[in-house]
């Protein structure tokens, strides 16, 4: 699904990944940690095309991310879903709306948008809070909804930058007890992630990063 | 792109344009303004245009006569003015009508006639052209007339026009540098306009370029947002310019302290410019401000 080959990025001087080797199988669900620093959101963002590399290969899919023009790039885009630790919800849209606005995107009928949102409002539990809006909602709550807006796309992999960062421990078993059974339908899902809570007694792969270098596995 | 992606792009115009009023009004403002001032130059230049037309299309002549001129003489004149094409005497003014005429033009100052010995106004024929056109040649017309016998001078309105036509081609200068100027000015309120709903639409751009939104799909609002702008600020200008025409035509325009001056409008092809201006620098503004807010 992903395959990475000699990457490397540099912000000014300070080498953030340097010469990165990695492959993730379709389906599997990985877990990327490592201190501040280490490289976790920057290896994410290259995946996704949001950085560019200063050196090396990246392939999604097969489809070479250097290779690729902007606009196929963006219809890349809708097969990937991103979740990030601040949720980056639109607070004067409601739930429903920030969630279907991944599928406005693409063009869909608004009687099919209708129908995919509200299913995937249901899978995430928010079914009865559709109307709302985000600041209205509690942290796991909101998380919830930028993950239904991640895969009501059905997306072949997922993103997920911190993705309980902001959440207590209650809400980040509930978020990844999400992410599990999403998982179990055959998305790849890739989260970066400090948290040792996180990792403990996990059965998933876990890439250790250390200074932008792989420094181990589990 | 199908229907259903334009009427999610007009969806979403609406909605930004609502929910930057401010910003919206405040430019529009002074779209409106801009192409106001725009309007009343142009209506300035198009009734220049159309009295000096008027005039040129009813020239008029003097024809003075030496006081000696017998009848044979004012005989052949008349006959020569009447052969001349689209030439109609309007009417003779004797000796006496001359002076009748400039005592009651001098007014209370009339008493300055009373020490005359003898009337020193000649008599005259006052000669209109209807319909003139660049074939007749007024210069020759005017040197036939004076080389008839019994004729002393002839004048005509000629120094008029081409001061005129000075006139007008300084206002045409005017015209295409001030126009030009309000077009970069509307061009500039278009672009930071769409600027600052784009700055305040920046976290949503973001989401919409990571959930998978073409660089198109998210510009096309802002370009027809500029071009909304470009069409109510045209619609308006011109409202407000048709609004002040009617105002003053209810009145009569004199034209220095002589004639009552017409008023006309601007012609439908002046009007749907300033409309179409107004659309082309909306989008054309609106493309400039996008064109470096897409880059995530």
């Amino acid at each position: 699904m992903i395959q990475l080959y000699r990457l490397s990025k540099k912000f000014g001087s300070k080498i953030a990944l340097d010469d990165m080797n990695l492959r993730i199988r379709k389906g599997e669900f990985v877990f990327v940690t490592g201190p501040s620093g280490a490289g976790k959101t920057t290896l994410l963002r290259l995946i996704f095309g949001a950085e560019k590399p200063a050196s090396g290969h990246i392939l999604i899919n097969g489809i070479n991310l250097n290779r690729i023009s902007r606009s196929k790039l963006d219809l890349l885009r809708r097969k990937i879903g991103f979740v990030f630790q601040d949720f980056k919800l639109l607070p004067k849209k409601s739930v429903f709306e920030n969630v279907a606005l991944a599928l406005e995107v693409t063009g869909e009928s608004p009687t099919l948008i209708r129908k995919k949102t509200h299913q995937t409002l249901r899978l995430v539990g928010l079914a009865e809070k559709e109307k709302v809006h985000p600041l209205q909602l509690s942290g796991g709550e909101q998380q919830r909804v930028a993950i239904a807006r991640a895969i009501v796309k059905e997306p072949l992999l997922i993103l997920a930058d911190e993705p309980t960062g902001n959440l207590d421990p209650d809400l980040t078993k509930d978020i990844m007890v999400l992410f599990r059974s999403i998982h179990i339908k055959g998305t790849t899902i890739v989260v970066a992630t400090h948290s040792r809570e996180l990792l403990e007694d996990t059965a998933q792969r876990v890439i250790f990063l250390n200074q932008g270098r792989i420094a181990g596995e589990k | 792109m199908t229907l259903r992606l334009w009427s999610y792009f007009f969806r979403q115009t609406l909605s930004n344009m609502i929910n930057n009023r401010t910003v919206h009004a405040i430019g529009l403002g002074t779209m409106v303004a801009s192409l106001l001032i725009l309007g009343t130059f142009l209506v300035l230049f198009v009734n220049l245009n159309a009295w000096i037309e008027g005039w040129e299309h009813s020239l008029s002549m003097s024809v003075y006569l030496e006081d000696g001129i017998t009848d044979p003489q004012s005989d052949r004149v008349i006959s020569f003015i009447n052969g001349l094409p689209a030439a109609e005497i309007e009417r003779f003014i004797s000796k006496d009508d001359a002076l009748r005429d400039l005592r009651s033009a001098l007014g209370s100052q009339a008493g300055l006639l009373e020490g005359l010995s003898e009337n020193p106004l000649p008599a005259s024929f006052e000669v209109v052209f209807d319909a003139i056109d660049g074939e007749i040649d007024i210069q020759e017309i005017k040197k036939e007339i004076e080389d008839l016998e019994g004729v002393e001078e002839v004048q005509y309105t000629e120094d008029w026009l081409e001061r005129f036509e000075g006139l007008m081609s300084m206002v045409r200068l005017v015209g295409f540098v001030v126009g030009g100027l309000f077009c970069i000015g509307i061009l500039f309120i278009v672009t930071n306009t769409i600027k600052l709903t784009i700055y305040s639409r920046r976290d949503e751009i973001e989401i919409l370029k990571l959930v998978g939104a073409t660089d198109w799909f998210v510009k096309i609002p802002f370009l027809l947002e500029g071009m909304v702008q470009g069409i109510l600020s045209g619609i308006l200008a011109l409202l407000a310019l048709f609004s002040g025409f009617i105002l003053l035509s209810t009145k009569n325009m004199y034209f220095l302290s002589l004639a009552v001056l017409d008023i006309i409008f601007l012609p439908p092809k002046y009007a749907i410019s300033i409309l179409l201006t107004s659309v082309v620098l909306g989008f054309v503004g609106s493309l400039i401000a996008v064109g470096r807010f897409f880059d995530v």
